[in-house]
């Protein structure tokens, strides 16, 4: 080990300001060996393997021959027109979904920060969308859109907004929005959670200081709960941006990546190009380049706002 | 001086009926936003009820009804029914007489794969427990060289996409023979738990005095028994967190079921659920039936334990 992180100065300091920790390395290794076996298996294997395929040929159409190919399997996948689409479509689906639940998050906690009666009561049932299966996120999403007897048109029809139903899912200009609205209703519970308790944490003394200032209510959401919520959003963003890129399960039920490649994501190409194409080596090459996308994405945001907040 | 009086209690009086006004309209507004988010958060999941109490002539009306006429249970029957003796051509699905709705009759799956998805995650939760306590323990109150290495490396294996795991778990468990097996559910999904575990157990065990870990050695506990009789019962609520997330994890998780299972022995609820969704001549209200079966147990624990749940979630958020 030449791991010298125990010695560095910040980590000493919090060492130092809890009372005392033995140093016991045998004991935790001991208790650690569970945990990083389980994990050495389930993903950091995984993790290497996956990369030493993208380096092969590997086809289950053509089990026996299996040769090694490079970077081959990287190039041919980024020269299909298709990949890109699917870029485009997961830059879409990524950035509507985060800033719109950010939004709406923001909107209920503000709303649960007031003090009113039922309001716990309010707080529990938001977990109902956190807590039900994808799955059943999907169809029931699936049958709100429904082409004919579904929620939406009925709705819109009943209030006069359209005079003939609609095949919602079916319009390759609304079908990506309508995906993201579902996982947007699924995800704004936990976004939400994060946000007020970081809206909690803000200290009353700013608010006290800011109204002796002269701020009105207005005044005082922009200049001193907005700035005090920075690292709350930052949670977020990465967290949601995270969840949707690698957004499958919504694809999967609602559309196959239809209609006409318009809900076609990285996540069902790889489906597509391993399961369907049993291509395993451009898959795993997917594969790689989507982990990637998603640490650098992690690690621009954190670095972007990190700086600005 | 009466005049002074009089002007006072009148600026006084203006002053009370304004802010009574002012909590009156805070009061509507308030009740406006409420009502507005819970129709929100809940109107879909109650026209997924409302359709799967709704038989075939009123779920295919225009306008919709909103609140079934006649609600009706066949749907949740046609799920709890014993299997009929053989399945042929003629009664391998039910159709509804009113109008010609199918209940498929790969309904009764639903049970087994209730069963199946009990047991996983039945099985998830307690290898969790098992890896991740010593494991929280010695990362928050054992102080070492490549701590703090070790809970980047274990927090930083979660942020690899699932989809980024399939390929590699796929040839795995193909190459162990455990196609079509609960166990290759139970290995992968410790892959999308155990990470979360550690981070809510160290989280909470970090907040727990380390004066008790003193304190027990000094009276000759081991590790483990300090661990065991001191740590363990002051960390229940972290526990329940725990047992919860890593419950859901599994009772919902999709992509890799999709992958590894391919019969009834081995397919989850989110398997079965799917495969309804995926026929088009299914029943609407069918599937809606379904999809209410595999949404009560989640719903149910996330209700049930809210307060455990907020606070798990938010373990790491205010420490940033």
């Amino acid at each position: 080990m030449t791991d010298d992180r125990v010695d560095s100065p910040s980590v000493v300091r919090r060492l130092s300001s809890v009372v005392w920790l033995p140093y016991d390395p045998r004991t935790a290794w001991l208790f650690l060996l569970p945990v990083m076996a389980v994990l050495a298996v389930v993903t950091v294997f995984p993790i290497v393997y996956s990369l030493y395929i993208s380096f092969f040929s590997v086809k289950l159409t053509r089990p026996l021959r299996q040769p090694f190919v490079g970077f081959d399997n990287y190039l041919q996948v980024v020269q299909e027109e298709l990949f890109w689409v699917a870029v485009s479509r997961t830059v879409i689906f990524t950035l509507v979904s985060v800033v719109a639940i950010t939004v709406i998050a923001l909107l209920i906690a503000l709303l649960l920060d007031q003090a009113f009666r039922g309001r716990r009561l309010l707080g529990a049932l938001l977990l109902v969308p956190w807590a039900i299966p994808s799955v059943a996120n999907g169809l029931m999403w699936k049958w709100i859109y429904e082409s004919h007897y579904g929620a939406l048109n009925g709705l819109l029809l009943q209030v006069g907004a359209i005079d003939h139903a609609l095949a919602w899912l079916g319009d390759p200009a609304k079908t990506l929005l309508l995906i993201a609205n579902a996982f947007i209703w699924k995800e704004v519970p936990l976004a939400t959670i994060l946000i007020l308790v970081t809206m909690k944490s803000i200290p009353a003394d700013l608010y006290k200081a800011a109204t002796v200032d002269g701020a009105n209510r207005l005044q005082r959401f922009l200049h001193v709960t907005l700035p005090a919520l920075k690292p709350g959003f930052m949670l977020v963003i990465v967290f949601m941006a995270m969840v949707a890129i690698r957004q499958f399960d919504l694809i999967f039920i609602l559309t196959e990546g239809g209609p006409a490649y318009a809900s076609h994501v990285m996540s069902w190409q790889i489906y597509v190009e391993t399961f369907r194409n049993l291509s395993f080596g451009t898959g795993a090459a997917l594969s790689y380049i989507l982990a990637i996308a998603t640490f650098a994405l992690a690690y621009f945001i954190i670095r972007a706002l990190g700086q600005r907040l | 001086m009466t005049a002074l009086a009089a002007a006072a209690a009148r600026r006084s009086t203006r002053y009370r009926r304004r802010s009574r006004l002012g909590g009156l309209a805070r009061g509507i507004g308030l009740f406006c936003a409420a009502a507005l988010m819970l129709v929100y958060v809940l109107g879909p999941v109650a026209w997924m009820v409302s359709s799967s109490l709704q038989n075939e002539a009123e779920i295919t009306s225009v306008p919709p009804h909103w609140i079934p006429d006649h609600p009706s249970v066949r749907n949740f029957e046609a799920i709890v029914d014993r299997p009929a003796a053989t399945v042929t051509y003629e009664n391998r699905s039910r159709i509804d007489p009113v109008s010609g709705g199918y209940i498929p009759s790969t309904a009764r799956n639903l049970l087994p794969a209730m069963a199946n998805s009990l047991l996983v995650a039945g099985a998830v939760v307690l290898l969790n427990l098992l890896v991740g306590v010593p494991a929280a323990y010695a990362l928050a109150k054992i102080r070492f060289r490549g701590r703090n290495t070790s809970i980047y490396v274990i927090l930083s294996t979660r942020v690899v996409p699932d989809i980024a795991l399939v390929v590699p778990f796929f040839l795995f468990i193909r190459k162990l023979g455990l196609l079509d097996s609960l166990a290759s559910l139970i290995i992968t999904y410790l892959a999308i738990t155990v990470p979360f575990t550690v981070f809510i157990l160290v989280s909470y065990f970090e907040s727990l005095p380390d004066e008790l870990d003193k304190a027990a050695r000094v009276d000759g506990c081991s590790r483990l028994q300090t661990l065991v009789h001191i740590y363990l019962p002051l960390a229940i609520p972290s526990l329940i967190a725990v047992v919860l997330f890593a419950f859901l994890a599994s009772w919902n998780e999709f992509l890799l079921a999709l992958m590894f299972t391919q019969t009834i022995a081995s397919q989850t609820v989110p398997i079965v659920v799917a495969s309804f969704a995926s026929d088009f001549t299914i029943s609407f209200s069918f599937i809606n039936a379904a999809g209410v079966i595999a949404v009560i147990p989640p719903v149910i624990l996330a209700l049930a334990f809210e307060r455990y749940i907020v606070s798990g979630l938010t373990a790491g958020a205010v420490k940033g």
